[in-house]
């Protein structure tokens, strides 16, 4: 390119007066990821993209959705079947969830596996951790909105649980509520937090999440501090830049993303009853309590947690210890940099421990997510009992083991022997 | 390969069952299989129900004007035949029975069908419809193998004395036929953009996949 085209000249006035070159060198030509990163590394684009689609198909939701008891299960048919297009909007939003949930797991298990969360990306994973707990309660106020029997009653099965805490629960209860069951006036606000409030702070935690993931660079699969050995330019020796190597590489995991995600909104839109729950196709009814209420697949592992915990300590209610286990299960995973004292990164030159640990833990979280869907019997309890305790001994017993463990020894470079 | 079971693992969702009594009441439900594209059946089906159902349980999220569209039925013979109550083929499906009538007839009011094929799902209503027996202990004289003392009568009994079983099940499936098109009608329609959609996805892909090989090249 001559050096006074007209798109020279244009680019050179708007960086006269906004950074964008150096936006554009910064953030992806420039922007160095480790040559060894793998799979594991495309969902947090994957859930980018997701995150634009349920923000974009939520405004066009909104657009025809009536927020009040009298009218939200009959707006929702109306965009269904009236409104032009309303049904795939609808699956998309519906199905975005579920999708979000499966990568926001798969991205929080590659940190967890590649210790990613360790010095110095403490607060890249505490960040994230963030946006994982706003989309919990994204994710609620969202599944009340269609007012069916599943909204209704999952809605005041989990605002009850605040009424579970000592001395002044049951007026906290009913403040959030704002009446003493789960009401229109319940419904208008859990919608004003989904479309306004929540997303808001979803879009400026990413931000700070990828700002703070972009001044310190990716972990990777061996843990190697790829700015360690840099050229005289200071690029990093083992890297490559996002564009266009990370971007292409996205992209192409964007297909078959997609395709996955086209074949489960255009042929399974309701997944089975896991996207979208039979028992909701019937309007809330305060008077008939459904024979189970389950809450969507994503949060069964802490709702078997909570339903594990069923006996009285200290004097505190059953109840109320079961939603601080329920709490814990999830705040838990905040505390992960400052629970780890090992001194590698990776799963793969961890110890024994570690390993089994790590195991354990994935076990423990696939059958408390199938506990939390079924009915509960005496035998399945016990059974939520002891995998609460493996899921939470993962966390508790990590100081030790990863201190004392036997580690192997990690290489300076990637693709070197150590 | 190690890769791809590692992904496939956690994309499956974790397979779910739930024990317990029969999803049918007291009996396994029987088998039934939709076809939303026969649209004879589904014109018999819909005039079971305007006939024999609609009279306690509306449609009301649904139009008297798509289902004649989606059925192939002209507009005006569907106005002259199928609509009672002097309502505006653009209308919603409503009916004219009572709140108070209903329940001091009835004892309850009719539940709206719209969606009860998402509800309780097609097979469950195949199954129930064919599956009264006579009970002198129930008010009607009949009772119900799927759904235990329920209230509703055996409103088809006087069609299924007088049609064969085989005649009766082909009522009852285009009646079940119906009520899956009428819970979700855009059913056709999504699955007909869905195959160009995947189409598009797999060009897409492969583009997708030739450009990121390409510029992998660069970096051996």
């Amino acid at each position: 390119m001559s050096e006074n085209t007209i798109g020279k000249k244009s680019i050179d006035w708007v960086d006269k007066r906004f950074p964008v070159v150096d936006l554009f060198e910064r953030h992806l030509s420039k922007y160095y990821s480790p040559s060894n990163i793998n799979i594991w590394y495309l969902f947090g684009f994957l859930l980018l993209i997701v995150l634009v689609m349920q923000i974009l198909t939520g405004l066009w939701l909104m657009m025809n959705y009536t927020n009040t008891a009298e009218g939200a299960f009959s707006s929702i048919e109306y965009i269904m079947r009236d409104v032009d297009y309303g049904w795939l909007i609808r699956y998309m939003h519906a199905g975005g969830a579920s999708a979000f949930f499966a990568l926001i797991y798969l991205h929080m298990f590659r940190g967890m596996m590649y210790g990613s969360y360790q010095k110095p990306r403490e607060l890249i994973w505490v960040g994230g951790w963030f946006v994982y707990v706003l989309l919990c309660a994204e994710g609620f106020t969202g599944y009340v909105l269609p007012w069916g029997q599943m909204s209704f009653w999952a809605a005041q099965v989990i605002i009850s649980l605040v009424g579970s805490i000592p001395y002044f629960g049951e007026d906290l209860a009913i403040w959030i509520r704002g009446d003493y069951i789960v009401s229109g006036i319940t419904l208008s606000r859990l919608f004003a937090f989904h479309v306004v409030l929540l997303p808001i702070l979803i879009i400026a935690v990413v931000f700070f999440h990828i700002l703070a993931l972009h001044e310190i660079g990716s972990n990777n699969p061996d843990g190697i501090e790829v700015k360690k050995h840099t050229d005289q330019d200071g690029v990093p020796l083992d890297a490559k830049p996002f564009f266009p190597y990370d971007i292409t590489h996205d992209f192409y995991a964007l297909g078959v993303f997609l395709l996955i995600f086209c074949t489960v909104i255009f042929f399974f839109p309701e997944g089975g009853g896991y996207i979208i729950e039979y028992v909701n196709y019937e309007p809330a009814n305060p008077l008939s309590t459904p024979a189970h209420i389950v809450p969507s697949w994503y949060y069964t592992p802490f709702y078997a947690m909570l339903r594990a915990i069923d006996f009285p300590l200290f004097g505190l209610t059953a109840k109320f210890l079961g939603f601080v286990v329920m709490a814990a299960g999830i705040a838990i995973f905040a505390a992960l940099p400052w629970l780890d004292r090992s001194p590698v990164k990776s799963i793969k030159y961890k110890g024994i421990f570690s390993k089994i640990f790590l195991t354990c833990f994935v076990i423990s979280f696939f059958v408390l997510a199938y506990l939390g869907s079924v009915p509960p019997t005496e035998t399945k309890n016990l059974l939520a009992k002891v995998f609460t305790f493996l899921y939470f001994s993962y966390f508790l017993l990590m100081p030790f083991y990863t201190r004392f463990e036997k580690c192997k020894p990690v290489p300076e470079r990637v693709g070197e022997a150590a | 390969m190690r890769k791809f079971l590692y992904l496939l693992f956690f994309f499956s969702p974790t397979i779910l069952f739930s024990a317990g009594e029969y999803r049918c009441g007291l009996m396994e439900c029987d088998n039934f299989e939709a076809n939303v594209s026969d649209k004879a059946s589904l014109q018999r089906g819909l005039s079971t129900y305007m006939n024999y159902c609609y009279g306690c349980h509306s449609l009301k999220y649904s139009r008297y004007k798509r289902v004649a569209e989606d059925l192939l039925i002209p507009l005006e013979m569907y106005e002259d035949n199928l609509i009672f109550n002097g309502s505006k083929i653009g209308e919603l499906m409503e009916i004219s029975l009572s709140k108070d009538d209903a329940i001091n007839w009835l004892g309850a009011y009719p539940p709206d069908l719209t969606l009860e094929a998402r509800l309780r799902r097609p097979d469950w209503i195949y199954t129930y419809l064919r599956n009264y027996y006579p009970d002198s202990t129930r008010p009607y004289g009949v009772n119900n193998k799927v759904y235990q003392n329920v209230n509703m009568p055996h409103v088809l009994e006087d069609m299924q004395n007088s049609l064969s079983v085989a005649e009766y099940d082909q009522v009852i499936y285009d009646l079940t036929n119906f009520m899956t098109y009428v819970a979700d009608p855009s059913a056709e329609q999504r699955k007909r953009i869905g195959t160009y959609v995947l189409l598009f996805l797999v060009i897409f892909t492969s583009f997708a996949y030739m450009t990121y090989r390409e510029f992998k090249k660069d970096l051996k």
